[in-house]
């Protein structure tokens, strides 16, 4: 058994960083990138287990991404950001293969246990 | 292509220029029914009315033609028999007085002898006599001493030398008796000159047949000489003797019946005139003359126009009946017809009108929706930034040990946490009147959603004066819907009434079942109520009355859209100066 490696895909820098920031305070390895693209591609560097993924983005759409990631790894768990607090778009984005979602602005406790669900997952696949 | 509304859809009043001023819209209708039963009146009586007049005409001819047939019919009759009457006279005399005869008759005996036979067979011979063709009576029988008369200067007894014939006007003479006379002449065989026979006839005769031939359906029929004077007694015209009162009256002649006789020239007699004038009791008479052949008489008849009186005027009456009948049928169901056409388009309009006003509502809310979610999510992103960077300092915070003025940034941080978490919600309810918060459905006592919202402005109203009451139906179902946006429409209401009241007023609020699937509630205030105009735009976004930074204008709006999401039904009366009621119509269930 490792340890939870993240991937936050998040077209907002400041969010992302700041997250990714948050995240690595609470020992976490975390890594954040700021565009769909860029996100899969750190897929093969870094082969995260868990992907923080944005729903909206302005080159992929986040399902769009969600689907290349589990065409890449089904292991890898995603939790949905949604932005528009739209709950039908976090189901839909379930219903497409992620563990979970989360709608902005975050609370980093309800992120983090939402993370350790979804590590838990991992690890028993 | 463009809509060319017709002249008669150009009399309707158009609800989208007119919604204004409800006033001339229900007069615009009212004018527009008014016209069409004008119109229709004016198509349906006017042929009515001219088949009528015409009817009228036609058949007013045809008694007209009828009445001066019969008139005809029965002067060629009387005509014919006078005349028939007249000419055996004569043959009777012409036969007595051959020519051979007067060495015969005047000798007295002789003549008397034949006076006795012809009065045998005509007892109205008075007398009769023979003159030379010097004009000297030479014989005569008769009642009277009629002794050597010489007659050679009188015009009569020129007329029978020079015609053969002659017939006398009837006259009294000093007989003073009506008679008449008929004289014929005859050449002495052997010698120069004519000598005459001369038989006087009393009037009587003449008279007994005028009245034989007289009928019931003519008013007068007499004889007249050619200038004008009664031969045979008048029974209403004149008197016997003297001249016809026909001829010596106005004679104002009808112009419409003489232009109409023209028409039936072909119809009368030879030597006949027929008129038309106003007798002494300013009636209108049929007046025929005809000249009798080889006599110095004509034979009038006089007839009253319109003989067929009753039939005509049965006639006049019937046709009037039911000319009215019909105009008043026609009328009645033209004016039902007009009303009914109207009152369905005013309908039709109304609904036309509500469901663009309804159109306009949801175009605005969807415009609004959209830009309340483009807000909503630009400022969903930098409050997550925020929340972020704030959560970053605070385990910042907690990482590192105490310093100056720690408690109160930790304290300060928290502010601006709390202050996300209220942003959030903002921003998530103007995402939820984009539609794209779901509808959390639960099971709801209508009443306790009612009393609850009322326990938050209790306190404001308490301020104001405003007395709060609720008629709750106790046995009310439950419902399934949404409970928090329920309790932000009722909020906005009550809200409202609030704000409309102003101070010293009262609220009530009040629900009922109105079916197994459906509940209504009712919120009304005594508040200053709405014109028609504003209670047309309350629900649109951003539309308000209130002072500038007191009212967003989204309130009703918002309302109106939850109703929608939860498939209610907002209504609004509302009264200047008495106040507004909201009606709210819920399903049980939102399918």
């Amino acid at each position: 058994m490792g340890k939870e490696k993240l991937l936050i895909i998040d077209d907002e820098v400041e969010f992302a960083s700041t997250l990714c920031e948050r995240l690595r305070l609470r020992g976490i390895d975390t890594t954040d990138v700021h565009s769909g693209t860029e996100g899969l591609k750190a897929l093969v560097e870094i082969a995260p287990n868990i992907v923080i993924l944005d729903l909206k983005m302005p080159d992929m759409n986040g399902i769009d991404v969600l689907a290349r990631i589990k065409q890449h790894d089904p292991d890898i768990e995603v939790i949905m950001l949604t932005g528009h607090g739209s709950r039908a778009a976090g189901i839909l984005a379930m219903e497409k293969g992620a563990i979970d979602y989360i709608m902005k602005p975050i609370d980093i406790n309800e992120l983090l246990e939402k993370i350790n669900f979804a590590y838990e997952k991992h690890n028993n696949a | 292509m463009k809509y060319k509304p017709s002249w008669l859809a150009k009399m309707l009043p158009s609800p989208s220029k007119d919604i204004e001023h409800g006033a001339d819209l229900d007069k615009g209708y009212k004018n527009f029914s008014r016209g069409l039963s004008l119109l229709l009146t004016i198509l349906v009586l006017v042929p009515l009315t001219i088949i009528s007049i015409l009817s009228h005409y036609q058949y007013k001819q045809l008694l007209q033609k009828d009445e001066l047939t019969q008139l005809m019919l029965n002067m060629e009759q009387a005509q014919s028999t006078i005349e028939r009457f007249v000419s055996k006279l004569q043959s009777i005399i012409r036969f007595v007085a051959r020519d051979d005869r007067y060495q015969d008759l005047i000798v007295p005996m002789n003549l008397e002898a034949l006076f006795v036979r012809l009065q045998k067979e005509h007892p109205d011979f008075a007398d009769i006599e023979i003159i030379d063709s010097e004009g000297m009576q030479k014989s005569y029988v008769g009642p009277y001493h009629l002794k050597a008369q010489n007659y050679r200067d009188q015009t009569w007894y020129q007329e029978v030398l020079l015609r053969g014939v002659y017939i006398s006007n009837v006259f009294s003479g000093f007989r003073q008796v009506p008679h008449f006379v008929i004289a014929i002449s005859r050449k002495h065989p052997q010698q120069e000159g004519s000598w005459v026979l001369r038989v006087t006839i009393d009037g009587k005769t003449l008279q007994r047949f005028v009245d034989t031939i007289s009928t019931t359906s003519v008013d007068d029929i007499f004889l007249v000489d050619a200038e004008n004077i009664a031969q045979t007694r008048p029974q209403q015209y004149g008197e016997i003797g003297k001249e016809n009162v026909l001829y010596s009256v106005n004679k104002t002649i009808s112009s419409d019946i003489s232009r109409f006789l023209s028409k039936h020239n072909k119809l009368l007699p030879k030597e006949s005139d027929i008129i038309v004038q106003k007798n002494f009791n300013g009636r209108e008479v049929l007046h025929a003359s005809v000249q009798l052949k080889d006599t110095p008489w004509r034979i009038d008849m006089v007839k009253e126009l319109y003989l067929q009186g009753d039939a005509w005027s049965s006639f006049k009456i019937r046709l009037i009946t039911i000319f009215l009948c019909c105009a008043i049928v026609a009328v009645f169901v033209i004016l039902k017809l007009s009303e009914g056409i109207t009152n369905h388009i005013h309908e039709a309009d109304k609904k036309r009108q509500q469901f663009l006003i309804e159109a306009e509502n949801a175009n605005k809310l969807a415009s609004i929706g959209r830009l309340a979610a483009g807000v909503g999510h630009e400022i969903n992103n930098p409050l997550s930034i925020i929340n972020q960077k704030t959560g970053l300092i605070q385990d910042y915070f907690e990482m590192s040990g105490d310093f100056q003025y720690k408690e109160s940034m930790q304290g300060a941080l928290d502010s601006i946490q709390n202050s996300v978490v209220r942003c959030k919600t903002i921003t998530h309810r103007l995402l939820g009147f984009a539609r794209h918060t779901d509808v959390q459905t639960e099971e709801i006592d209508i009443n306790v959603v009612l009393q609850e919202v009322v326990a938050f402005l209790a306190q404001e109203a308490t301020y104001s004066q405003i007395k709060i009451c609720f008629e709750l139906d106790q046995d009310i179902q439950k419902i399934f819907s949404d409970r928090s946006q329920l309790q932000q429409v009722f909020l906005n209401i009550t809200n409202n009434a609030i704000d409309a009241i102003g101070s010293n007023g009262q609220i009530s609020l009040s629900s009922k079942k109105i079916d197994q699937e459906t509940i209504q509630v009712k919120i009304t205030d005594t508040g200053m109520g709405m014109s028609p105009e504003v209670e047309r735009r309350i629900f649109d976004p951003f539309f308000t009355t209130k002072e500038t930074g007191k009212g967003t204008g989204l309130g009703l709006s918002i309302t109106y859209g939850i109703l929608k999401k939860l498939g209610g039904i907002i209504n609004v009366q509302s009264e200047i100066g008495k106040g507004t009621t909201f009606e709210i119509t819920l399903p049980v269930k939102n399918s």
